[in-house]
């Protein structure tokens, strides 16, 4: 019988939580009858690794675990995940019928991983490479939602030449590319903002920058999309008391076990038309992203109005803590997951007609060049 | 095998060889009686001697030097150990005898456990081939027992020295060992190519992964930083956090290179080499392994060679000296310094021990900075200084210095749920650092100047210090840590020595010492946590100096 994959880690600034939310995952498919699981890490450097499924996260703080097995990802139609090194130098590849893709961050959400997946003809849970690559990019994100009509806040592309933003200061700086809150600032002026570019490591692939809004404060809601779209309560994240400016990585990750241990307010007490909007937002940014899987809508709200902020298209522990009314368990999450990866095909690679008639009437290839 | 008794009997004519003598056949079983006793006797020896090696990181000779320690440690081992030295001569004329001290080796030294509390054996490959060359090592010593004679001494001769078997086991093993290795090593070369980050490289005597954790956190928001993880800085280690952590986008890649003896810093630089390099300290660490701090410095002189930019703990005489020597050589170098304001960084900690101020070349950029406890200005300058070699810009490193994190258990701060102050600096000790901790204790509970003000001793606040002194100070260990059991005396009112590993130095020290104190004997640091919770309450504090791994005696 095929096994069943939890792929986690991956060269990200996330890879530890992506840890946790593999770890949890795998101890929640294990929990239930099924297919053998089997654990696949994807370390820092990019390589890949079987692993015992019912690790602490304990054992990954070092790095690599002990007693993980080396493989090697294939993408060719008849590869996948392959132990190397049998006799002789055969490879033996890995029978999966089904990924769970639990990397945050990085490629293991931009589309990266997925596209590599797709290739290597592994069915899997969660984005599709278009939807990853959206969700990665809050330049296009925003442009998509904003031309759908959804309220969000202006934002730019950050250039160390070009004009100055075409809205007042204070700032918030974001890398244009990035999963999480990470390399996130708050400045005060243009310049301050350009410098940023310089001085921040997050920011080499592109930054953009939105009005710094202190008095807006975060709403987040789960959508899922099998078996059919649906949608989970909405949460306020409170933010660690202090300085801290914004929701940051700390606040986000470190403190607990993954997301659910944060603080929040869940399900955030909001005026009852202000929910109702907010979910309609929800659905239609589902539908723009192309949503699949479990992915984590945020906003920022007054407490009246409200903008859209960004998608997580593979949430912390997948989102699992936001599942309360009706209580979704963590199994049921994760089988509906793995049945979208088995029955909802994430491409459709054609090559209907590409017939030969062109490579026919080409003649030489000089003589195109001539 | 009954095959073999009257071949053994025909070698009876051997001169040291009469344990098989005489014609009767009660003398052959007896022999191998000891024979099987003996080997026996090999399982739990093995288990034990392997675990130590694997704790002392597989270096011929450990076991051996453990082992001497052990058996001498207690008279109850003593005694042991007497017993299985006579028995063993003994077995020579009297086979049986030989049963008794296979039983001491199965049984001693006491206290050394088998499977290990702190650190238990790992069964990981590169063990197992230890144990299996061990073993064959065993099996061909009774084996010639057996075939040339006196089977039974031999075989008991082969338990009593399982240390020495273990420690030669290593010795065979470690050339293959090193070709196993180089592959991860070839394989980081590849990756540090390929990714080809500024190699900042840190070693010292101590302080160095206090220091690299401080430039990464100083570096982090310019630059895309990994640092080493916590004591992966052998070559080993060094491959493996390459292999496993040097992400693609990293700009900077921090590593500590440990040594144990000269040459060992040449060769990691051979394949990582460095782009900074920096000393944070020289001191009597692993003097066991070098002989002389002067052979120390050359070793660790080894990181500066390729780099071209050099950072110092100028403090220090015989570094400062190396700083000349590197300057002249063309290469950049940054004096650091805790003391002189002139240097190139100095950190200077306030008079109340609070917080710090840096000064760049004498002039002042950070004023009054609060870090936490147990924070060495001198390491603190090295990281400030790699910091600006990098291109952090000077403001940065001064914000980046308000949310320095304190380094785990080196001197940091707690408060117990009873209200005793705890200060746990049980990472390691070495001198410098052991007095460092104890003026850190002085403040944490500060006395009353004039004693009579505060009514009787019993109501000031009390100071203890738990700890089982400092290892691997070679020839000098005893001298410090006796020096160390006076200093704790003028400092503290109890002194919690836990095992035996330098108790004798200790209570040397404390004796010594004018004003005495309360000693408190106690097997395991559990025992020491018990006896704090127990007599400590508000108010008092209690410094933790050191932790032992349970194969120290």
């Amino acid at each position: 019988m095929p096994d069943v994959a939890v792929i986690f880690g991956g060269p990200s600034p996330e890879h530890d939580v992506s840890v946790l939310t593999g770890l949890q995952a795998a101890r929640g498919l294990a929990g239930a009858p099924g297919p053998t699981i089997r654990a696949l890490f994807w370390s820092k450097t990019g390589e890949w690794f079987d692993v015992d499924p019912t690790l602490e996260a304990e054992a990954f703080m070092e790095g690599v675990p002990k007693g993980a097995a080396r493989l090697q990802l294939m993408a060719t139609p008849d590869g996948g995940f392959a132990e190397p090194g049998g006799r002789l130098g055969k490879t033996r590849t890995l029978d999966i019928e089904a990924a769970l893709v639990c990397c945050h961050g990085g490629p293991g959400e931009d589309g990266t991983l997925q596209a590599a997946l797709d290739l290597a003809g592994i069915r899997y849970s969660g984005p599709t490479v278009y939807g990853a690559a959206l969700g990665m990019d809050k330049l296009a994100f925003g442009a998509v939602v904003s031309s759908a009509g959804l309220p969000t806040l202006p934002r730019v592309l950050l250039t160390a030449q070009g004009d100055p933003p075409p809205f007042d200061g204070p700032y918030i700086v974001k890398p244009r590319f990035g999963g999480s809150s990470i390399g996130i600032d708050v400045v005060e002026d243009a310049a301050t903002a350009r410098a940023r570019l310089e001085a921040n490591p997050h920011l080499r692939l592109g930054a953009v920058v939105e009005p710094y809004r202190p008095d807006l404060t975060d709403l987040q809601v789960a959508v899922r999309s099998w078996p059919e779209l649906r949608l989970s309560a909405i949460e306020r994240p409170i933010r660690a008391s202090g300085g801290a400016d914004i929701l940051d990585y700390r606040d986000k990750y470190v403190a607990g076990e993954g997301m659910a241990g944060a603080t929040r307010e869940l399900p955030a007490q909001i005026p009852p038309e202000l929910e109702k909007e907010l979910r309609h937002a929800a659905e239609t940014v589902a539908g723009l992203t192309g949503l699949r899987g479990v992915a984590r809508i945020d906003f920022l709200s007054d407490g009246r109005q409200f903008v859209v902020n960004e998608v997580n298209t593979i949430p912390g522990s997948l989102a699992r803590y936001l599942w309360v009314e009706p209580a979704v368990p963590l199994v049921t999450l994760l089988h509906d997951l793995l049945e979208e990866a088995r029955r909802r095909p994430t491409h459709a690679y054609s090559a209907s007609g590409a017939d030969g008639t062109v490579l026919r009437s080409a003649g030489s290839i000089a003589g195109k060049l001539g | 095998m009954t095959n073999f008794v009257p071949t053994l009997g025909a070698l009876t004519g051997l001169p040291w060889g009469p344990a098989l003598l005489g014609p009767s056949r009660l003398h052959h079983g007896v022999a191998w009686v000891t024979v099987v006793a003996a080997v026996l006797a090999c399982g739990p020896a093995g288990l034990r001697w392997l675990r130590v090696a694997q704790r002392e990181h597989y270096l011929a000779g450990s076991a051996s030097r453990f082992a001497s320690r052990w058996w001498r440690v207690t008279p109850a081992n003593g005694a042991l150990a007497a017993v299985m030295v006579v028995a063993l001569g003994l077995s020579v004329w009297w086979p049986l005898a030989g049963v008794v001290a296979a039983a001491a080796v199965a049984a001693g030294p006491i206290g050394l456990t088998l499977k290990g509390r702190t650190s238990p054996l790992a069964w990981t490959r590169r063990l197992r081939t230890l144990a299996l060359v061990w073993a064959a090592l065993e099996v061909v010593v009774v084996a010639a027992g057996v075939v040339l004679g006196p089977a039974a001494p031999v075989a008991v001769l082969a338990a009593v020295a399982v240390p020495v078997l273990v420690d030669l086991a290593c010795l065979v093993t470690s050339p293959v060992e090193r070709r196993l290795g180089t592959r991860f090593v070839d394989e980081a070369s590849t990756r540090l190519a390929r990714v080809h980050p500024t190699v900042v490289a840190v070693t010292g005597s101590y302080g160095k992964t206090s220091t690299k954790g401080h430039i990464a956190h100083l570096v982090r928001p310019t630059r895309t930083v990994v640092a080493t993880p916590a004591s992966f800085n052998n070559r080993a280690g060094l491959a493996r956090a390459v292999n496993e952590h040097l992400a693609d986008d990293t700009e900077v890649f921090v590593a500590e290179m440990g040594t144990y003896g000269p040459g060992e810093i040449a060769e990691l630089c051979g394949w990582c080499p460095p782009d900074i390099a920096v000393i944070t300290a020289i001191g009597p660490v692993h003097l066991e392994r070098f002989g002389s701090e002067d052979r120390i410095v050359e070793a660790k002189s080894e990181i500066l060679v390729a780099a071209h930019d050099v950072v110092l703990q100028v403090d220090d005489p015989r570094l400062a000296a190396v700083a000349d020597r590197a300057a002249a050589q063309g290469k950049r170098v940054l004096r650091c310094s805790a003391v002189d304001r002139l240097a190139d960084v100095c950190v200077e900690r306030s008079a109340d021990d609070a917080s710090v101020s840096v000064y760049l070349d004498g002039t002042v950029v950070s004023g009054d900075v609060t870090v936490p406890t147990g924070t060495q200005p001198t390491n603190l300058a090295c990281a400030i200084a790699v910091a600006l070699v990098l291109g952090v810009p000077p403001g940065r490193v001064g914000q980046r210095l308000a949310d320095l994190p304190s380094v785990d258990h080196r001197l940091q701060a707690a408060r117990s749920g009873s209200g005793v102050a705890i200060l746990d600096d049980t990472y390691n000790s070495n001198p410098a650092g052991a007095a460092e901790a104890l003026e850190a204790l002085r403040l944490e509970a500060p006395h009353p100047i004039d004693p009579a003000a505060a009514g009787s001793p019993r109501s000031r606040p009390r100071r203890a210090v738990v700890t089982p002194g400092m290892v691997e100070l070679g020839s000098r260990q005893f001298a410090e840590n006796r020096a160390f059991g006076s200093a704790i005396a003028a400092a503290a009112d109890h002194l919690v020595v836990v095992g035996r590993t330098n108790r004798r130095a200790l209570l040397a020290g404390v004796a010594a010492a004018t004003p005495s104190l309360d000693v408190i004997r106690v097997n395991h640091r559990d025992q020491a946590v018990t006896w704090v919770r127990e007599h400590l309450g508000p108010g008092d504090a209690v410094l933790y100096e050191n932790d032992l791994p349970d194969h120290y005696p």
